[in-house]
């Protein structure tokens, strides 16, 4: 059972790195998710690679994807967003340890399912958030029933640009994939009624200001700091090349 | 040397090019086989080979490069030849197909432009009637390869990623651009059009995609910040339960085009007469009365000054029909003008006296007809969607009488838009069925000056003549009808192909001399044939249609729109709007937000509901939240 739930997991986040599975078993080593990965590969249902610094990454192959019922494309995930990857699954791993998270039953949909829903269809202008967070009705917390964006900010983007996502992300009425008239209709309620914004230092003074920018609208937009596990761990010098 | 021998020399000559350039003939053969099949037009040849030269460009660079020398692929014939002799038929194939592809295709798009004009020009074919025959035949290819087009579900968007409409797939095209869909401007949308056809042409099918083309595109527009949002109303004066289905199928189509909500007059909405200004209120009731001319014409003056005398009295104008049934009352007018200096109008009440019981009972009578759905409360600003019901097969003096009072208070209701709005709404005035009510409603009129109120009329019926009671105004409809013509099928297209225009068409004449041999002499003339070949559209099938533009005609299969599964009932026009309307607290945008972009719109518009904490579980996973003077 735990081995499909990690299955989906490394599916929907286009990959991760060891220390990252393992920690999604709760406090499980890197030995237990490299003989899951063994487990996995001897399947043909994952492959593994050292693509950066730091533990191996894991990605699901085109069996595995068919084995979790996703149609999402299969390869390994790309060089150039590996670390903005590896701080979105930290994000998740972060927030899925809080037992109110557990307990309220909340779903992660995560940008690669948003982004196999529409199917290509993105417009040029459109922006994708990171994931989103849905929160059943019905359970105890007092913000049951909302879609939450999430956006974890690495690097900061300039002011009129965070500023327009931001808005554009609380102005956003439809699901992604709706018709392109739904996407946006006056008077209708707000698809996300928060946007949460993970931010590195570098990052966290411009998306704070760009929240100040939209003035009371701003309320409905919360900041924090990115979980210390989000930073890409730091490149081990190779065995026999030191001086 | 002999013609004959002549003859010969060339065919057999052309016999040996074609077999020393096999690989062309055969692309060329399959290609044009493939234009035959499908009924393409050689331009799409000539495109595909145009496709194909990056092909032959990689080829070139990739021999030169690795070759250091274009030698070897001026020996690739050769080198594929000797290839094909030892059975490596994959290794020669690879060789021949970069030049021959594309080779091919040209000589096939050129051998098919050719077949085509030796058949427009009736000088192909063996038989005499070949060419009849080839035309024919072509026209069910092209038929059956734009209904394969558009059988896929999802294959053909109401409006492009630019924003153009699309009708659905192209059969033939004349003096139009040949694409595999027929793509029109969204401005055309917005311009007057006229549609024709009659009963179970597939018309109905076409008005919903235009109708849901307009709202789709009039949001765009609005997201935009270019105008202001989409209205749609339809008129339809057929009535019964019919025109009940139609709307159902009308209303979940639009409301899955963007329409938040969709008013269906009168059974589930009401507008108000009594909201038109005073002066419009008097014109609009005393037309809404039939009236003749001769000595009626008196009668009619008498009942437009006590009309008048009713609605402008110094207690402002009637709020309903029983108010203003109340008025037309000797008593209360001459209560009514009694205080103050009104002696001009209570000499006009003591001389009408005699007339005004006649005239209650005329109204009374009209009132009575036309139910309670002029009675308000209501306003075209209620809903973006309004399909109006007017029962003009059963009761034709009532649904004009409807049409009218409608149209006056949707002209009222744009010409009457906010003083200094900067985005007035985009309108669309749907006539369907034109014909019930055509005979009192000058909608001409409306043509006129619709498009200074940015007022767009489409008016649909079901044949030439029922678009109006007079040629004039048939004439004027069709010749203003800036967005286009939609011709279904229909006995007499004539008319309105006369208004496409004529192109020049080379007519041959060939001398047959035996069975099915012709001399080789013969005589060509030009002479003019309709840009619109009125028999192709007296038999055009369910859902097939003309275009007619600016001297051009596109026949189009035209795409269905199926409506989404029922949704959960909407709030009626008189609810919705109201929930629709902006929330008073501007802030909501942000202090330097363009209060006119669209976001700021969107998010002033939408509903606040108060959030709650959820700092607890954010500090748990991510810790305290950063400080400003990061």
């Amino acid at each position: 059972m735990l081995d499909v739930r990690a299955l989906v997991f490394t599916a929907d986040m286009y990959g991760l790195q060891l220390d990252q599975l393992a920690e999604l078993f709760g406090g499980g080593t890197l030995r237990q998710a490299r003989a899951l990965v063994a487990r996995w590969a001897k399947a043909g249902l994952a492959e593994s690679a050292s693509l950066s610094p730091g533990s191996p990454w894991v990605w699901i192959t085109k069996a595995g994807l068919q084995a979790c019922g996703v149609r999402y494309s299969a390869a390994p995930p790309a060089l150039a967003r590996l670390a903005h990857i590896r701080a979105v699954t930290a994000v998740r791993l972060a927030l899925q340890a809080v037992p109110a998270y557990r307990d309220a039953g909340a779903y992660w949909r995560s940008e690669r399912r948003l982004r196999a829903r529409l199917g290509g269809r993105l417009g040029s202008r459109d922006h994708l958030p990171d994931a989103e967070v849905h929160w059943p009705d019905g359970t105890g917390v007092s913000w049951a029933g909302e879609c939450w964006a999430i956006e974890a900010e690495r690097t900061a983007k300039t002011l009129a640009r965070t500023t327009a996502i931001m808005r554009e992300l609380l102005a956003r009425t439809g699901d992604y994939g709706c018709p392109a008239a739904d996407a946006r209709v006056p008077g209708l309620p707000p698809r996300h009624a928060r946007v949460l914004y993970l931010c590195s230092p570098a990052a966290a003074g411009t998306v704070l200001r760009a929240r100040e920018t939209l003035g009371s609208l701003g309320a409905r937009i919360d900041v924090r700091m990115l979980p210390p596990s989000a930073e890409m761990p730091p490149a081990q010098p190779l065995a026999g090349t030191g001086p | 040397m002999t013609s004959r021998a002549t003859r010969l020399l060339r065919v057999i000559a052309a016999a040996l090019i074609a077999l020393a350039l096999a690989p062309v003939t055969l692309v060329a053969a399959i290609s044009v086989t493939a234009a035959w099949r499908n009924g393409w037009p050689p331009a799409r040849l000539y495109r595909a080979a145009a496709w194909c030269l990056p092909m032959l460009a990689v080829w070139l660079a990739a021999t030169a490069v690795s070759r250091h020398s274009l030698g070897p692929a001026v020996a690739a014939p050769h080198l594929a030849w000797v290839d094909l002799r030892r059975h490596r038929y994959l290794a020669g194939a690879t060789l021949l197909a970069p030049p021959a592809v594309p080779a091919g295709l040209l000589a096939g798009g050129w051998a098919w432009s050719l077949r085509l004009a030796s058949m427009a020009a009736l000088a192909g074919g063996r038989s005499p009637a070949a060419a009849a025959r080839f035309d024919q035949r072509q026209w069910r290819h092209q038929v059956r390869a734009a209904q394969a087009r558009i059988a896929a579900p999802g294959t053909v968007p109401v409006l492009t990623a630019t924003g153009d409409f699309v009708a659905g797939a192209v059969i033939r095209t004349v003096g139009h651009p040949a694409r595999p869909l027929a793509q029109l401007p969204a401005s055309r949308l917005r311009a007057h059009q006229l549609v024709i056809g009659g009963t179970g042409t597939g018309k109905s099918t076409l008005l919903l995609r235009l109708w849901a083309a307009f709202i789709q595109s009039g949001l765009q527009r609005q997201a935009a910040g270019i105008a202001g949002p989409p209205l749609v109303v339809i008129l339809d004066c057929k009535g019964g339960a019919d025109a009940r289905r139609i709307a159902e199928r009308a209303g979940g189509i639009l409301r899955a085009s963007g329409a938040r909500n969709v008013a269906v007059w009168p059974d589930e909405t009401v507008l108000s007469l009594w909201a038109l200004p005073a002066r419009q209120l008097v014109s609009t009731l005393v037309d809404l009365i039939e009236h003749g001319s001769g000595g009626a014409a008196y009668y009619t003056d008498v009942m437009e000054a006590v009309v008048a005398l009713a609605i402008e009295a110094p207690a402002g104008p009637p709020a309903s029909t029983a108010d203003f049934l109340a008025r037309l009352d000797i008593g209360w007018l001459m209560l009514a003008y009694s205080a103050g200096d009104y002696d001009e109008q209570l000499a006009l009440v003591r001389s009408a006296a005699r007339q005004v019981p006649d005239i209650a009972l005329r109204f009374r009578t009209l009132f009575r007809r036309l139910g309670p759905g002029l009675d308000g409360p209501g306003s075209f600003a209620d809903a973006d969607a309004w399909y109006c019901i007017l029962e003009g097969t059963s009761e034709i003096a009532v649904a004009e009488a409807q049409a009218r009072a409608l149209v006056d208070l949707l002209a009222s209701y744009v010409a009457g838009a906010p003083a200094g709005s900067s985005d007035p709404r985009q309108v669309l005035l749907a006539v369907d069925e034109f014909s019930a009510v055509s005979r009192r409603l000058p909608i001409w009129q409306l043509y006129e000056r619709a498009r200074s109120l940015g007022l767009a009329v489409q008016v649909s019926a079901q044949s030439w003549h029922g678009l109006a009671v007079r040629q004039d105004d048939r004439y004027r409809l069709a010749a203003t009808a800036e967005g286009g013509i939609w011709l279904m099928r229909t006995p007499h297209p004539d008319p309105v192909v006369a208004l496409a225009g004529h192109r020049a068409s080379t007519d041959s004449s060939r001398q047959l001399v035996g069975w099915l041999r012709w001399r080789r002499h013969g005589t060509s003339r030009l002479l003019q044939i309709p840009v619109a070949n009125p028999d192709l559209i007296r038999g055009l099938d369910v859902g097939q249609c003309a275009y007619i533009y600016r001297g051009g005609v596109s026949f189009i299969q035209v795409k269905q729109l199926v409506a989404g599964p029922a949704a959960l009932p909407r709030s009626t026009a008189r609810s919705a709007g109201s929930a629709a309307r902006p929330a008073p607290d501007d802030r909501a945008a942000g202090p330097d937000v363009d209060p006119a972009s669209p976001d700021a719109q969107l998010l002033r518009g939408q509903p606040q509901a108060p959030l709650g904490d959820i700092s607890a579980l954010l500090d748990q996973a991510f810790g305290p939240a950063p400080r400003r003077a990061l």
